[in-house]
């Protein structure tokens, strides 16, 4: 009860002495001001990295996907390495029907860019060959009209479906663009469907899906027989049932593999833990790189106020006296001395909490670009709050035991 | 019972290798309704058996009792607390906090004594009123005269009904006609029972007193009643 008193009375004075004091009050804060709006800053701008890999992490299949890769047979295998077809389609059909722990197997051949013009308007695209059962390894629905069936591939149609920054591109506000002809490489697509528009920024710095709206999807058979030639991949994704059977689909792919390959180990088969080891990896060292620049920027504020308090307990000798020879004890003055650095670290991480979302807006603004995204974060704000105005406390509490301890008379005397 | 009782009280200072005894063996008593000055020349102790009387310091040996308790080894909170509730100090410099309002200078004490006090608002007006600084209650000490802020530090010392009134030098630093009323303020309180003890350079002023202790190199040369 007593100390609720001794603290609620040092809380009025520590306003009052702020407001007498705002211009020494405000440098004192200042250091934890841009502490707290650094912690922010930074926060934004790690989460948005972190939130960019996530993204990059989940199109890419997240963590069932495997994946078939050439390698460089072994050295005993290399004179007859050309028996192995290399990664065909027949792969995809043979893993499709032998393995069991597999949910899709996604064949693809990646064609590269290439030119698609329809009647006057042209845009390039990367073409890319893929099977039916593609669409739904993909986090991407149908806008218009439909996918490739079976029938597409069995006959290698010539049909195609276009990403949704190709149908803006070369189509008008409100034209239809399914059953439209585009030309690609010389042939007559009939345009069968559109995909959705991912994000919702066309900025490419500013839409992590701008890539992916891009691209023009036509049957895998007509890729590999119309532009190829052969019956060769270069994308093998194959999505397991569940995590747990990894290693099980593992071998049994490499052993399908092994078969259609004619015993050639011509090929890997891959993993994304890799890559989530990466992104875990990355993740943890930005997070302490941002911890220690944050710690050292509070600390600085920290000190800063400890600095400007122990200049104040100078100033104020005569006062401690005072109050010390009309009954104050010392721990009457201490409580004085530590709310008054609560006052001051509360109000600087208000403040700092304002700056700070000025701070990241003006960094979206100058810095933004497609690898590099800020985003504000509640969390940091709080964390970053609490944890100066800890910094602040701790930094009051020597000042404030060194004006506790002074001697009455000793203080009463002082010039 | 005796305010205070003081037997064989030292108080030396170690200055390197030379000793200051500044209180060399001080007997003592003061009873209630006391009105004593204490006079001597200039360091002989006055001041420093002060701060012994006021709980702001204590005695390197001898023994002290304040109104029946041996009191020269309590801590140093429970001093806090004899000054808060029990001491009231008036100094030459009035040592009035510049921020406060005078009302909140006066309430001070109070605010440190942690005793409950229900009315201390009033009890602060009225002890503004007992000095005649009611109206000046809302100022700031630097709007008032040195005289005006005297009276101010004089309601301090009054607001918690202090057992004795301590003064060193209070008329120091006033000019005649100021130290004249302070005086008859003091005279006043002694004829409603306050017990006072000041310390003074001044004979004229030692006059007003009804008994004078002269102090020399720390120790009671005269202690003469009238
Ligand atoms: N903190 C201290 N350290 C060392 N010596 C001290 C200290 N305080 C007082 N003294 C010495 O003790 C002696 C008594 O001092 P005190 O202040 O009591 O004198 P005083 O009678 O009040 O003098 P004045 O009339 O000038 O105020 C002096 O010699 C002084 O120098
Ligand atoms: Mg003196």
């Amino acid at each position: 009860m007593n100390f609720i008193l001794g603290f609620y009375t040092g809380i009025v004075n520590g306003l009052r002495e702020v407001w007498a004091h705002k211009f020494r009050s405000f440098l004192s804060m200042i250091g934890i001001i841009l502490g707290v709006a650094a912690l922010v800053a930074m926060v934004g701008v790690v989460q948005g990295m972190i939130q960019n890999m996530r993204i990059y992490f989940e199109n890419a299949g997240g963590i069932t996907r495997i994946f078939v890769e050439d390698m460089e047979p072994p050295v005993e295998q290399q004179p007859f390495a050309h028996l192995s077809p290399g990664r065909t389609y027949n792969d995809a059909l043979a893993i499709g029907a032998g393995s069991t722990f597999i949910e899709t197997v996604a064949p693809q051949l990646n064609i590269g860019w290439r030119r698609i013009q329809y009647g006057r308007e042209r845009e390039h695209a990367p073409l890319r060959g893929v099977g039916p059962e593609r669409l739904s390894t993909m986090n991407q629905g149908i806008d218009e009209g439909r996918w490739f069936g079976d029938l597409d591939m069995e006959q290698a149609s010539l049909v195609t479906v276009l990403g949704g920054h190709v149908v803006r591109d070369l189509f008008e506000e409100g034209e239809s663009p399914v059953g439209q002809k585009v030309k690609i490489q010389g042939k007559m697509f009939t345009i069968v469907g559109t995909l959705e528009y991912l994000g919702t920024d066309e900025d490419r710095r500013r839409n992590p899906y701008y890539w992916q709206n891009r691209v023009v999807y036509i049957p895998l058979t007509t890729a590999m027989k119309r532009f190829n030639g052969d019956e060769k991949i270069n994308e093998l994704n194959i999505f397991i049932q569940d995590v747990s059977v990894m290693q099980d689909a593992i071998a049994q792919v490499e052993n399908i593999l092994l078969q259609t390959h004619r015993g050639i180990r011509d090929f890997q088969v891959r993993t994304m833990e890799e890559q989530l080891a990466e992104f875990k990896k990355l993740e943890r060292s930005f997070t302490l790189a941002l911890g220690g620049v944050a710690g050292i920027s509070l600390l600085v504020g920290g000190l800063g106020i400890m600095n400007v308090m122990l200049a104040v307990i100078n100033e104020r000798i005569r006062e401690i006296g005072v109050r010390k020879a009309v009954g104050a004890r010392g721990y009457d003055i201490f409580i004085q001395f530590v709310a008054e650095a609560v006052v001051i670290s509360v109000l600087g991480g208000i403040i700092g909490m304002i700056v700070s979302v000025g701070l990241v807006h003006l960094l979206k603004s100058v810095v933004t670009s497609d690898e590099f995204r800020i985003v504000l974060s509640p969390d940091a704000m709080v964390a970053g709050f609490f944890f100066s105005v800890t910094i602040g406390v701790a930094a009051g509490v020597y000042p404030a035991l060194k004006a506790a301890s002074l001697n009455v008379i000793d203080a009463l005397r002082y010039e | 019972m005796a305010v205070f009782e003081l037997q064989d009280v030292h108080k030396t200072y170690k200055m390197g290798s030379e000793t200051v005894r500044a209180l060399d063996g001080v007997g003592l008593a003061i009873e209630p309704g006391d009105f004593a000055a204490i006079l001597g020349p200039s360091g002989s102790g006055k001041s420093t058996l002060m701060h012994v009387l006021g709980f702001m310091d204590r005695p390197s040996s001898g023994q002290i009792w304040f109104e029946g308790k041996e009191v020269s080894r309590i801590s140093r909170d429970r001093q806090a607390w004899y000054r808060a509730n029990r001491i009231g100090f008036v100094f030459q410099t009035f040592n009035l906090l510049p921020r406060l309002s005078v009302v909140d200078n006066v309430l001070l004490p109070v605010s440190y004594s942690r005793e409950k006090m229900p009315d201390k608002r009033e009890r602060a007006m009225s002890a503004l009123e007992r000095v005649g600084m009611a109206h000046r209650a809302d100022h700031v000490p630097n709007q008032l005269s040195g005289g005006e802020r005297q009276r101010v530090s004089i309601a301090r010392a009054l607001i918690n009904k202090p057992s004795i009134i301590l003064a060193d030098e209070p008329t120091g630093a006033l000019d005649s006609k100021n130290v004249e009323k302070i005086l008859a303020l003091f005279e006043e309180l002694v004829d409603e029972g306050q017990t006072f003890v000041m310390v003074t350079h001044d004979n004229e002023v030692a006059a007003h007193t009804r008994r004078i202790v002269r102090m020399r190199d720390g120790q009671i040369e005269e202690d003469l009643r009238r």
